[in-house]
């Protein structure tokens, strides 16, 4: 029988498994506790965002952004290191961050977790852009803090089968 | 504890930093990393290294990590050497593939160094 997410459509939109999933990612990787943030955060002039594409049963996208310094202080949470530039490992580290997010999100609901693929992490650091998707079926978009870092996430579905 | 020899193989290179420092905070102190950008850099490290342990990602670019692990069968290298893939696919299928093509454990990511040491240290004192 063919696998559908139609039915499931709720669960799979559930604002609660993106926050669920970002805390876990936060306390595993990086052993800080994760508040949401009403907010949407003011962005330093130089961010970096990551994204990593769904494909399968649901087409779209997991996108990660942060400003320059909470991307230093998270790079530097993961590996023990200290960053005074935002240089490869610093997008290296904010890239698996949202390759974890994005497995860990799809990992909530099992017909995803099983039929649904992702990409390899792309990252994109610079001044005033900004991310637009046409219709999307569902976008889930959420602000973060843990110290004085910020950092958004933003789940965007353009298609479910 | 002896020295381990470890091959982790994975397209990032943060990764391979955090696989490392999750293996030190396990306890293996005596740790000498080999570290592969690809399974094609891992296969070719493996024809002029003896390793203990090999830690590998499955979504790589180029050839993924389960291709890997059947062109290490396939090759026979490293026989004998436990293989831990380390990945955020998480369903049973993805699981039960790694299993078939040669893997003996399997780490969801994101993870803690307490579950890197229940899954990897087994596999080195059976092995």
């Amino acid at each position: 029988m063919a696998v559908s997410l139609r039915e499931s459509l709720e669960t799979v939109s559930d604002p609660r498994n993106l926050d669920s999933s970002v805390e876990e990612v936060f306390q595993m990787m990086l052993g800080v506790e994760c508040h949401r943030d009403g907010l949407t955060i003011a962005l330093e002039p130089e961010s970096v965002t990551a994204v990593v594409g769904f494909g399968g049963l649901l087409s779209g996208a997991c996108v990660f952004r942060t400003g320059g310094s909470a991307a230093m202080t998270i790079a530097a949470h993961m590996t023990g290191m200290e960053f005074t530039e935002i240089h490869d490992t610093v997008k290296g580290g904010i890239g698996e961050i949202c390759n974890m997010l994005a497995g860990a999100w799809k990992g909530k609901v099992p017909e995803l977790a099983a039929n649904c693929g992702l990409s390899v992490p792309a990252v994109i650091t610079g001044r005033d852009y900004n991310l637009h998707v046409q219709a999307p079926e569902f976008q889930l978009h959420h602000a973060y803090c843990f110290g004085d870092s910020a950092f958004d996430v933003t789940i965007v579905c353009d298609g479910i089968q | 504890m002896h020295e381990i020899r470890a091959l982790i193989v994975d397209d990032s290179s943060v990764m391979r930093k955090i696989v490392e420092r999750s293996l030190r905070q396990a306890g293996l102190d005596a740790l000498v990393v080999h570290e592969a950008g690809s399974g094609t850099e891992g296969l070719d490290l493996l024809k002029t290294k003896s390793v203990d342990l090999i830690l590998s990602d499955i979504n790589m670019p180029m050839m993924d990590g389960l291709e890997f692990l059947r062109q290490l069968r396939a090759q026979n290298l490293a026989p004998g050497v436990p293989v831990v893939m380390i990945t955020t696919e998480s369903s049973e299928e993805h699981v039960k593939q790694a299993i078939q093509c040669g893997a003996q454990g399997y780490i969801r990511k994101p993870f803690t160094a307490e579950q890197v040491k229940e899954r990897v240290l087994p596999l080195l004192d059976a092995a």
